[in-house]
């Protein structure tokens, strides 16, 4: 079982090897997914505040239409590129499906539980070529979670200059869930800063990561491939 | 009683004096209020000539009487009109001339005469903390009331926020358990007509609309009629335009209130609130909120108290001993999160400094794969 996700060729000392382990459509996803969050956040800041005064008359002015234009087409794009990883989760290989939390396997939380205690020992400990479980974790819950979250509230809001719609109908019953209309905007502001707190978490730990563990972590998300030495052992046994 | 009932709207109406001219254009009118189209006025027509007119019961409970103060001056159709022509108003404790135990009365004969047959409408909500004794009517909790007459109707209009959602007697921390009507009473249809109050030509249409066709209009999720409560007050603001345009009011006295832009900045609920406002306007078409410069509070929707302060775009997350928006969550946590960061990194540089560059070794993974995977 867990040979599935071992090196196999272990490099002489002093040596790398490298193993592709982010096929092309999971790199695709991610780096779509940043552009997105990245646009929708700050298309979502002017959108909730907006600071720019355009002067004249409004028959030619489209400002917030335009960026709100904007936020709805970047949303769109999130939502597929969502649905995308998803499709991909199923048909990728075992390491598109290294970050699921396996809550009910004994070593998936004792990987959980030694992953932090590396981290926050600054030490080397364990390796893994597909996701940790605190990073499987972390994106279970702000990705993918959030995710799901930011895309309800988002869709109910945007179906509501048109509630009989097809977005209406779709996910029309959020506003009525949430309690008001008000209080989806208020949710969706709230888990959008959990986009912020995950990004501020992530580009650190993958800088972290890739200097202590000497992985590639970073170039691997555009070439697909990770590195390790002689003694590293891939050490997601939890994986089957 | 009972054969003014069995009467029609055009009966009622001939016998005082209308004639067949008037009638059509009165009915013309009518449909108009009611937003349908007009092909549809020879329906109306034909309802008002065949369907009997209903008896209404008018109950009053934990409110303050702004939804009867708007009623009164709706002037398409004439509240008059209604109230003389359409329906049979058989108790309405504010408007009767009547009082005291002979109303009640009334009220009681009317459930057992006319059971299933007449049309209840709310007005105001029922505490149900301590067994309902905030509210009493004739000595009887409004709860009791309102339930025992609800039995025997045939449907209910919740009139105003009060009744559709609690309005501000059910706001935090509501302490007399305030709860709106759909909430009380169970398997009765209930048409809630948000507001605070909720515009006069809404309630006549509203109205009009269950007398004429005998059935209830259209309604949304949360129960309000879809003819007047389809359309944000945004989607049809006048100051639409300068929103799209980007400009905003930011402070009452500046060039921008002057130019009349838009209001969002100042706290405008428009964006969210499901109401007539903008179409058909207050006080016979007069003026509403946002046209005399002041944004939306967003009066027809839930929790519209809970979710201040007015003059601020979002509303404030109640967190003990702070006042604070998601977004000032959401930076303190973005805060956090980047100390955390920080601190991290530097006892990792200073590790480093410390004890050089010297790597532990990476962990046998023989000695832990544990249990089976
Ligand atoms: S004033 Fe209010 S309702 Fe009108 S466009 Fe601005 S935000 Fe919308
Ligand atoms: S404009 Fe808004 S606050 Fe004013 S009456 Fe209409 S819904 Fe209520």
């Amino acid at each position: 079982m867990s040979s599935i996700s071992r090196p196999v060729n272990s490099p002489p000392p002093g040596y790398f090897a490298q193993k592709y382990v982010w096929q092309w459509p999971i790199r695709v996803f991610h780096w779509i997914n940043a552009l997105a969050v990245l646009v929708l956040f700050s298309s979502g800041l002017y959108i909730w505040n907006p600071i720019l005064v355009p002067a004249g008359e409004p028959w030619n002015r489209f400002v917030m239409a335009t960026v709100r234009k904007i936020h709805f087409a970047f949303a769109m794009i999130f939502v597929v590129n969502f649905v995308w990883r998803i499709y991909w989760f199923w048909m990728g290989n075992n390491y598109a499906r290294s970050g699921f939390p396996f809550v009910w396997r004994r070593s998936w939380w004792r990987d959980l539980f030694r992953q932090m205690v590396d981290y926050l020992k600054l030490e080397r400990g364990h390796r893994h070529l597909g996701h940790n479980a605190l990073g499987g974790l972390a994106y279970t819950v702000f990705v993918i979670g959030l995710g799901w979250l930011q895309i309800l509230t988002g869709l109910a809001l945007y179906s509501e200059s048109n509630p009989d719609g097809f977005w209406g109908t779709l996910v029309g019953w959020v506003i009525p869930l949430a309690g008001s209309s008000m209080a989806v905007r208020v949710w969706h502001h709230l888990f959008a800063w959990g986009f912020i707190v995950f990004s501020i978490l992530h580009v650190y730990i993958v800088f972290y990561d890739g200097q202590q563990y000497r992985n590639g972590l970073i170039s691997s998300m555009i070439s697909g491939y990770k590195f390790y030495e002689a003694d590293d052992i891939d050490h997601d046994t939890w994986i089957s | 009683m009972d054969r003014r009932l069995r009467e029609t709207t055009y009966e009622v109406l001939s016998r005082h004096g209308v004639d067949r001219r008037r009638f059509l254009r009165y009915c013309t009118m009518i449909t108009a209020a009611m937003g349908l189209p007009s092909s549809m006025v020879s329906q109306v027509v034909q309802a008002m000539e065949s369907k009997p007119r209903i008896p209404v019961i008018w109950l009053h409970g934990l409110e303050c009487t702004c939804c009867s103060e708007s009623f009164i001056r709706s002037s398409h159709p004439l509240a008059q009109d209604i109230i003389l022509n359409m329906i049979s108003l058989d108790y309405d404790d504010t408007l009767q001339a009547a009082a005291g135990h002979q109303v009640e009365e009334i009220r009681r004969r009317l459930i057992e005469e006319h059971p299933g047959e007449y049309l209840l409408a709310v007005e105001g909500n029922a505490p149900t903390k301590d067994g309902g004794v905030y509210c009493t009517v004739g000595g009887q909790t409004f709860l009791d009331v309102l339930l025992e007459t609800a039995e025997h109707a045939k449907a209910i209009v919740a009139w105003g926020s009060c009744a559709s959602n609690g309005c501000v007697q059910a706001a935090r921390p509501n302490p007399t358990g305030a709860r709106p009507v759909h909430e009380l009473v169970h398997g009765k249809p209930v048409i809630n007509v948000p507001g605070c109050p909720p515009i006069a030509e809404v309630m006549t249409g509203v109205l009009t609309y269950v007398l004429t066709f005998d059935r209830l209009p259209e309604l949304d999720r949360f129960g309000r009629p879809k003819m007047f409560y389809g359309h944000r007050v945004h989607d049809k603001c006048q100051r639409r335009a300068f929103f799209d345009a980007g400009q905003f009011v930011e402070q009452w006295d500046d060039e921008g209130a002057r130019q009349g832009w838009c209001l969002y900045k100042m706290g405008c609920r428009g964006p969210m609130t499901y109401n007539s406002c903008s179409s058909i306007k207050w006080n016979n078409g007069v003026s509403f909120p946002i046209g005399s410069g002041h944004g939306c509070i967003g009066c027809s929707e839930n929790d519209f108290w809970d979710n201040g302060p007015f003059y601020q775009h979002l509303a404030g997350v109640p967190l003990p001993g702070v006042e604070s928006t998601p977004d000032t969550i959401g930076k303190i946590a973005a805060g956090a999160a980047a100390v955390g960061v920080a601190a991290h990194f530097g006892s990792f540089v200073a590790k480093r400094a410390l004890f050089g560059d010297k790597e532990s070794k990476p962990a046998d993974a023989t000695k832990d794969t544990g249990d089976e995977a």
